[in-house]
């Protein structure tokens, strides 16, 4: 099913979305863009580059609930957690979406899976958008992403003069366009032909992986870990970095369990009772980060944990960058 | 300019060269290149290969004392490139008996403020190919030919209001210092938001640390934040929860900026660093503002051995509690 809307007539759409669903979108907060929950007003800019924030956190919030507590008298009463309803999330980028995937094969395609996470993974239709507009820092490319097309959306939508023209890809998506209804027109015009060119910083990636694991002890990590300042950023914006913690919140008579957002480039991430810590150094944690990307996950899942979105390119304060790994551990293509 | 640029490269690394080769330091904190021109990353020097990918530039934004106290660990002297700001940063250290100063060598580079990339784009309004600069001009070089661009409109947000652009203190200077327009009044946006009534700024604080997302950027660019654990870590007693609540968010920011009361030197690297843009400059210079209205003018990092007002009691010190 292919249809189309009027770019000015997005608003009604969003607005007609967000009644049966948590509708998701880039949206701008201050100066940067961020997936957000969308609310009559909000600032939706499909037209610019990747936001500040990976995605991920519409199936991985960044805090998350799991179950609640509290004491009646001597006995401790549980509470379930609220259901989650139908999600929408509009306007992935297709390596944010190929980036999702790789979650999915580590919170899903697991024996148990995570239940949180499946679950809100089910009940989202995925819209994703051709990112006709990269920046320096895009190099999707590198990885054989496609910034044009993403396979594993529900509907594929590309934004061309003033138009938001929907292409469904599965039975989810052609049923949220037909709630959609009369807000959609037909669009008959010519498949979207565009030619995009994402940053190639030369990279060969493929080769590394072969061997990594060998060179654990490689003096090339004395010399990388040097800049490292010890911050959470390139975990937090990057869409392929999952690690969180589970704490509790409350006082004596009730709480809640949750899981948030931890990072492996901080020093209490591996902090065990009793004082020792394994990674105790920014050396052993700038290393577990890039090995996990590089190695681990390849190892278990077969993709490199990279799709390219730039984000660490763009916010890492002194240019640590996983190019720049990459490239110092000897990723690169021949001269 | 570009000639000139050259050269006064090649005479800061023919003094490093000296220097390190001499034994007089180790180790040299400098910048490098990142992948575009426009991008500095740190680097540390030990030869004169690694000499060889020296920049001093416009876009030499990273304040490197901050690395001074692990680095102090690893190697006997070392010697560090220090604009205005970071060598205020250096006697923050300093005061906090983060560095021995015996150990340091201080080269000093006078700052005529570090460019912004994206205002540079917005400028040009297209993809810049290089840029010029002379003087107070940019000059932005882009496919359709040439553009001059007035410098203050396109410096960081950081060096706008800088009060010191030339290194407080130093072992040696390696430049001359630069006729500099008088920078604007920093404390006017401060001063905004202190006329809004508490709830307008209630509301106007959580939406900006709304988006806070916790990756402790801010602290680890900082240099007052030199404490060996931080209240954030502490686990007895646990000061503040992982969770992602408004309420953390705020204990986070307001907890950090009262910590940095008369110690905050305003380099901006917090700011800088931020991922999601929050104005965290905006509290730091609340605090600034308070403290020069309350114990007098004071500026932080502007001389080590002067007592920062919070860590020092005068009987005729204000007490605005006590009197009301």
């Amino acid at each position: 099913m292919v249809k189309m809307i009027a770019v000015n007539k997005l608003d009604e759409l969003f607005s007609l979305l967000a009644e049966t669903s948590e509708l998701y979108l880039p949206i701008k907060n201050g100066e940067v863009v961020l997936y957000q929950q969308w609310q009559p007003g909000s600032l939706v800019t499909l037209d610019k580059t990747n936001s500040a924030v990976s995605p991920k956190d519409i199936f991985l919030p960044r805090d998350e609930t799991y179950l609640q507590y509290r004491l009646c008298g001597r006995q401790l009463e549980m509470d379930s957690v609220e259901d989650v309803g139908d999600i929408i999330a509009f306007g992935i980028h297709p390596c944010d979406l190929k980036a999702i995937e790789m979650l999915d094969r580590v919170f899903i395609e697991q024996d148990p899976p995570d239940a949180l996470y499946r679950e809100r993974r089910n009940k989202t239709v995925v819209i994703a958008l051709a990112c006709d507009s990269p920046d320096p820092f895009c190099f999707c490319q590198e990885f054989g992403i496609d910034p044009l097309d993403a396979p594993g959306a529900d509907i594929m939508a590309h934004l061309t003069d003033q138009k938001l023209i929907f292409h469904t890809r599965t039975e989810k998506g052609r049923e949220l366009l037909l709630k959609a209804g009369n807000l959609l027109e037909e669009y008959k015009g010519a498949q979207v032909d565009k030619i995009i060119k994402t940053a190639d910083f030369g990279l060969n990636v493929e080769g590394l992986v072969d061997n990594l694991q060998d060179r654990f002890t490689d003096p090339v990590w004395d010399e990388l870990y040097l800049s490292c300042l010890s911050c959470g950023i390139c975990t937090y914006v990057c869409p392929t970095c999952y690690c969180f913690d589970i704490e509790d919140y409350g006082n004596e008579s009730a709480g809640e369990r949750f899981r948030c957002w931890d990072s492996c480039m901080f020093g209490d991430f591996t902090q065990m009772a009793g004082g020792h810590n394994p990674r105790a150094g920014r050396k052993e944690r700038v290393r577990q980060r890039f090995m996990h990307k590089l190695q681990y996950y390849p190892r278990e899942f077969g993709d490199i944990a990279c799709v390219g979105c730039g984000r660490c390119l763009r916010s890492c304060p002194v240019n640590l960058d996983i190019v720049q790994v990459i490239k110092k551990l000897g990723g690169v293509k021949d001269a | 300019m570009e000639n000139n640029k050259l050269n006064r490269l090649e005479i800061i690394t023919k003094t490093l060269s000296q220097d390190l080769l001499g034994g007089r330091i180790n180790i040299l904190l400098g910048w490098e290149k990142g992948h575009y021109w426009w991008q500095s990353r740190p680097l540390f020097i030990r030869n004169e290969k690694e000499l060889g990918n020296l920049v001093w530039d416009s876009f030499c934004a990273i304040n490197l004392s901050r690395y001074l106290p692990e680095l102090l660990k690893d190697y006997d002297k070392i010697g560090v490139l220090v604009k205005g700001c970071d060598s205020r940063a250096f006697n923050r250290l300093l005061q906090d008996n983060m560095v021995d100063r015996s150990r340091i060598v201080l080269y000093g580079l006078p700052c005529m403020g570090m460019l912004d990339y994206e205002m540079l784009l917005a400028e040009a309004g297209q993809e810049i190919d290089s840029i010029d600069e002379k003087n107070e001009m940019v000059i932005v070089q882009t496919k359709d030919g040439k553009k001059q661009v007035d410098r203050s409109k396109v410096l960081m947000a950081k060096c706008r209001d800088c009060l010191y652009p030339e290194p407080v203190v130093y072992d040696q200077m390696l430049g001359e210092p630069f006729d500099r327009k008088q920078p604007p009044e920093r404390f006017n946006r401060v001063a905004d938001l202190e006329r809004l009534t508490d709830n307008e700024r209630y509301t106007y604080w959580e939406k900006e640390f709304s988006r806070c997302l916790r990756c402790y950027a801010c602290r680890q660019a900082c240099p007052f934040c030199s404490c060996i654990e931080c209240f954030v870590e502490q686990e007895n007693p646990r000061w503040l929860g992982k969770a992602y609540q408004p309420s953390e968010n705020f204990i986070f920011h307001l907890v950090r900026a009262y910590h940095g009361a008369g110690r905050c030197i305003d380099c901006g690297e917090c700011e800088r660093v931020c991922p999601v843009n929050i104005p965290l400059q905006e509290m730091n210079r609340k605090l600034i503002k308070d403290i020069n209205e309350l114990f007098g003018e004071y500026e932080a990092g502007l001389n080590a051995s002067e007592e920062p007002p919070l860590l020092t009691y005068k009987p005729d010190d204000p007490s605005a509690f006590s009197e009301e």
